[in-house]
């Protein structure tokens, strides 16, 4: 017998958690309890050892458990598959990391993470860049005397304007956050950027807010959309704070 | 063009909730820890996932790029 982990979360007021949690069931379909200590809670069920089966479906009801209780309360979401053998192992758990938990509760009370990832064929995109910018005067290696016309010269050429064009894409993708980061500025948005993850993916980020300014936030994202048609803009969420809880418990 | 860019696919949102619950979150380590097994297989089916999603994208923004 184990007990599944699935959020940290204050224990303020505990009363309306355990009325929350009362009728609620884990994933191998045990209730959900708290352990506590002091302040703050962990949610949990018991599980068997033979129950501990890792699939999508199981993934998908430990994200929904946690869904359910962070639309009520400011939590720290567990990876799936956080287990420890008892409560009294929790509980020293909560209270080794007391002051780091109560930190990143702090960080995202009444706060939202949304997700935006922004697709685009990038060799498409800079296909229509090449075509745009035949005019321009692309740099290349220059025929002179000690270098004759030759495959060597066109392979540096051909590499030259490949490297000009990533150059340019990547310009271009800088230019797409930075007008939409300014503005989230203004709403306090917290961001973590990745950009150019795959040839697809052009930008991937998380944002934290706070949960009344999420219009706001989709106006943003509508706004540099349409600015950028060429573009395929995808925002999920309201999730937990699953990109700014930065604990590793040990 | 659709301005509704929050989005309501399935596939997206299952991918998006999977690659959270499965790789972001508080973690704990060490001997006390009761492992599951197979979750990296799981997240395997996960990048499998984004591969498909990503070809979808991508062929609806390769539609946008033609159309400008």
């Amino acid at each position: 017998m184990g007990k599944m982990i699935y959020a940290i979360l204050s224990n303020t007021n505990s009363d309306k958690l355990n009325a929350l949690l009362f009728g609620m069931k884990g994933i191998s379909g045990e209730n959900l309890i708290t352990v506590t200590f002091n302040e703050i809670s962990a949610v949990v069920s018991h599980i068997k050892r033979e129950e501990l089966i890792a699939d999508q479906a199981s993934a998908i009801a430990f994200a929904g458990i946690i869904e359910n209780i962070g639309q009520h309360f400011t939590l720290l979401p567990m990876r799936y598959g956080s287990m420890l053998e008892s409560a009294e192992l929790i509980q020293k758990m909560l209270e080794k990391n007391y002051s780091e938990f109560q930190q990143n509760l702090q960080k995202v009370e009444n706060q939202s993470e949304f997700g935006l990832k922004v697709f685009c064929d990038s060799e498409k995109l800079k296909d229509e860049m090449r075509l745009k910018s035949e005019t321009d005067d692309n740099p290349s290696v220059k025929s002179d005397e000690g270098i004759k016309k030759s495959v060597y010269l066109d392979y540096m050429n051909k590499k030259l304007k490949e490297h000009h064009l990533e150059e340019k894409l990547l310009n271009y993708i800088d230019v797409v956050i930075a007008e939409f980061t300014e503005k989230l500025t203004q709403l306090n948005a917290v961001s973590k950027i990745k950009k150019r993850c795959t040839a697809t993916i052009l930008i991937d980020a998380v944002f934290l807010l706070k949960k009344e300014k999420k219009d706001e936030l989709v106006q943003v994202v509508k706004d540099s959309q349409n600015k950028h048609p060429e573009l395929n803009y995808t925002l999920t969420g309201p999730w937990p704070p699953y990109n700014f809880v930065d604990i590793n418990l040990k | 063009m659709d301005n509704n860019v929050i989005d309501q696919s399935k596939d997206i949102t299952i991918l998006e909730l999977l690659d959270r619950v499965l790789t972001k979150g508080v973690i704990i380590t060490g001997d006390v820890v009761i492992s599951v097994a197979d979750i990296d297989l799981v997240y395997l089916g996960v990048k499998l996932m984004l591969s498909s999603v990503e070809t979808m994208e991508q062929l609806k923004a390769g539609k946008a790029i033609k159309e400008i």
